[in-house]
């Protein structure tokens, strides 16, 4: 028994040693739950909190659970609530499914911090580092300037029904119909902004049918990619400008070739660091309202608790190396 | 080390259960040791508030892989159970208090010994292997569960459900409870009754149970049904601390019962291993896990030391198992 014992601890103990947390306490702690731990958003975000705890002397880590079942996430912040962190952020993969377990956390006192879940409930706040508006707006602008605001563009979401991308969409077509009168959208929006094939396809048929076509707007990770590679085939690098959202790590080659004009996302880095900075402000009896200078975020807008900041990543020719470099 | 092993073997079953309570006091002793803040109520508590979900559905596990066999459909076959429950209270008792908790209980059962039981049947008299029945119930589930909801979730029971989910009794968390009467329950059939000693002697030797007088067709199906049961309560217990449910919600937790039986000395091949133990094995689990989240430590490493506990206890128990022999 007394060796079972001994082979349990040490086996464990080399297990532990590598995964050990500093032992010293600083004054606030926060935790942060992400969706999923290991792959390079998620990586990029841990790396903005240990860089901000650092850089304010908070204790301030990120939980990433082995798969994206929301069941784990819950298990997390039990943990995180009896470690009395004094903070609480997360990006859930299920709002609704946190709402108990979140409900508990705010019983017990600890400050609850969300991010890409404005429609959580039980939270202090949400923050978007940009609004689905500024987001569909800065795209469209893009676009504007690259086209000069002439011809005709067609725009790809991911699916019909997929909120965010369609949301995206809805603002920029709103501001190229106000801003741009003279920009006509050459057909209803295609669902075909998660399948490169179905982007290239798309694009040529759209080429072929419409003269006048100088740009396409894709919301859908694959969106860009493929109408850019139909450009490319064209030969209309500089006549058809495709501005969306992508994979910088996929995108980089097209970018550098003038194929895709460029798009804007926002950082999981600056996500992180703001979980840190908005959670030590508010640990420390901040508070928050409309219009406030508020620490990284600059500007925000406060809609009941929902924050939202306005700065949009640019994926170009400057910024796209960099990113795909962290994997993003 | 030989008359302790003799000693061990004179113990029999009851030696299993000495070794995981023991492997339990080390993993609190050590974690106490080196995580900070260990030995404190509200870590324990947080202990026994995640642990029963997974318990329930180890359970579900545990019964088939006694029989021989296994049951991969426990994690959809508890949200399935959880989705009807929640369909059911949402279009008709969202303002019926607590009245809406036993009817939700009932139909979650129900529809997990629905779902149970057609495994059993299949398995016991069409003859397929219970991995590939069970793992065709699971595929079929996930589909249907998808195509009705659409991927999405129902949500927001009535207040009574929250009081399962996150209330206590004398300090003690209820899902702990409804977990530890499961535990008492299924121990009692499996330890106690004349079905649960059939379905060892199923899972030991089939041809030879079947000679003795053992209707094996039968306890088969009664296998399935029982673990159909469990992830139906399993199923209302995910309701109830979710507050929400979807397909797909807890299927992480599929290999991790399985672990967990095996951990507890269950045999792959049917035929042995003891409730009690797989109990005290689960909260062996789930000790590493919330040990090493208070340290900080990576989930990823928690689970890399769930597998080398399990291969560790493994290491251990073969020379034990060779003097059974």
């Amino acid at each position: 028994m007394i060796s079972r014992k001994m082979l349990v601890g040490t086996i464990a103990a080399a297990v532990m040693t590598a995964g050990m947390a500093s032992g010293a306490m600083a004054e606030t702690t926060i935790g942060v739950v992400a969706k999923i731990g290991g792959i390079p958003w998620f990586n990029a975000m841990e790396a903005g909190i240990e860089q901000e705890g650092k850089a304010r002397g908070v204790d301030a880590f990120m939980v990433g659970p082995t798969s994206a079942d929301p069941a784990l996430q819950v298990r997390a912040i039990e943990d995180l609530i009896a470690r009395k962190v004094d903070v609480i952020g997360v990006v859930p993969n299920d709002a609704k499914v946190l709402e108990p377990v979140l409900q508990k956390a705010r019983d017990a006192g600890i400050i609850v911090l969300t991010h890409e879940s404005t429609a959580s409930v039980n939270k202090n706040y949400d923050f978007e580092l940009v609004s689905a508006k500024d987001l569909g707006e800065a795209h469209a602008k893009l676009l504007a300037k690259t086209t000069e605001c002439k011809g005709g563009y067609a725009v790809y979401v991911g699916g019909l029904t997929v909120p965010a991308h369609n949301a995206w969409a809805d603002a920029a077509v709103a501001w190229l119909d106000e801003n741009c009168p003279d920009m006509k959208q050459v057909a209803d929006r295609f669902g075909v902004a998660e399948s490169v094939d179905d982007s290239r396809n798309t694009t040529l048929d759209l080429i072929r049918a419409h003269d006048d076509l100088t740009g396409i707007l894709a919301f859908g990770s694959q969106g860009p990619v493929g109408a850019a590679r139909a450009v490319e085939e064209r030969g209309l690098i500089g006549k058809v400008a495709v501005v969306g959202l992508f994979s910088a790590g996929q995108g980089r080659k097209l970018v550098h070739s003038g194929a895709i004009t460029g798009g804007y996302v926002w950082s999981p880095l600056e996500a992180g660091r703001v979980f840190v900075a908005l959670g030590k402000m508010l640990a420390e009896g901040g508070t928050v309202s409309d219009g406030d200078e508020l620490p990284l975020l600059g500007k925000i807008r406060l809609e009941g608790s929902n924050i939202f900041a306005n700065m949009p990543l640019a994926l170009s020719k400057d910024t796209v190396d960099g990113l795909a470099e962290m994997g993003l | 080390m030989r008359t302790l092993l003799q000693q061990f073997r004179r113990l029999g079953s009851a030696g299993e259960l000495v070794a995981m309570v023991g492997v339990l006091v080390a993993s609190i002793l050590l974690f106490g040791a080196i995580a900070p803040g260990f030995y404190a109520g509200p870590v324990f508590s947080s202990m026994a508030f995640q642990l029963p979900e997974l318990g329930l559905l180890a359970l579900a596990m545990f019964v088939p892989i006694i029989s021989g066999g296994l049951n991969l459909s426990v994690t959809y076959s508890a949200n399935i159970s959880g989705l009807l429950a929640a369909f059911f209270v949402k279009a008709f008792l969202v303002h019926a208090g607590w009245v809406s908790l036993p009817v939700a209980l009932a139909i979650g059962l129900s529809s997990g010994l629905a779902i149970g039981f057609a495994i059993g049947i299949i398995v016991a008299y069409v003859g397929a292997h219970p991995i590939l029945v069970s793992l065709g119930m699971m595929i079929l589930l996930r589909g249907l569960g998808e195509w009705a909801t659409r991927g999405g979730d129902i949500s927001g029971m009535p207040d009574v459900f929250a009081t399962i989910g996150y209330g206590t009794v004398l300090g003690v968390p209820v899902p702990m409870i409804v977990f530890l009467i499961a535990v008492a329950a299924t121990a009692y059939l499996m330890g106690r009754t004349k079905e649960g000693f059939a379905i060892y002697m199923v899972g030991s030797t089939p041809a030879a149970a079947e000679y003795s007088g053992i209707d094996v067709k039968k306890t088969l199906v009664l296998v399935y049904s029982v673990s159909g049961m469990l992830t139906g309560l399993a199923g209302i217990l995910m309701l109830a601390r979710f507050n929400s449910v979807r397909v797909g919600h807890g299927d992480s937790y599929l290999l991790i019962t399985i672990l967990a039986c095996f951990l507890a000395g269950a045999n792959p091949f049917g035929g042995f291993g003891k409730v009690l133990p797989l109990a005290v094995a689960l909260m062996s689990l789930q000790v590493i896990a919330s040990g090493m989240n208070l340290m900080g430590a990576s989930q990823h490493l928690a689970t890399a030391a769930w597998g080398a506990f399990l291969i560790l206890i493994m290491a251990i128990r073969a020379p034990f198992l060779r003097q059974n022999k």
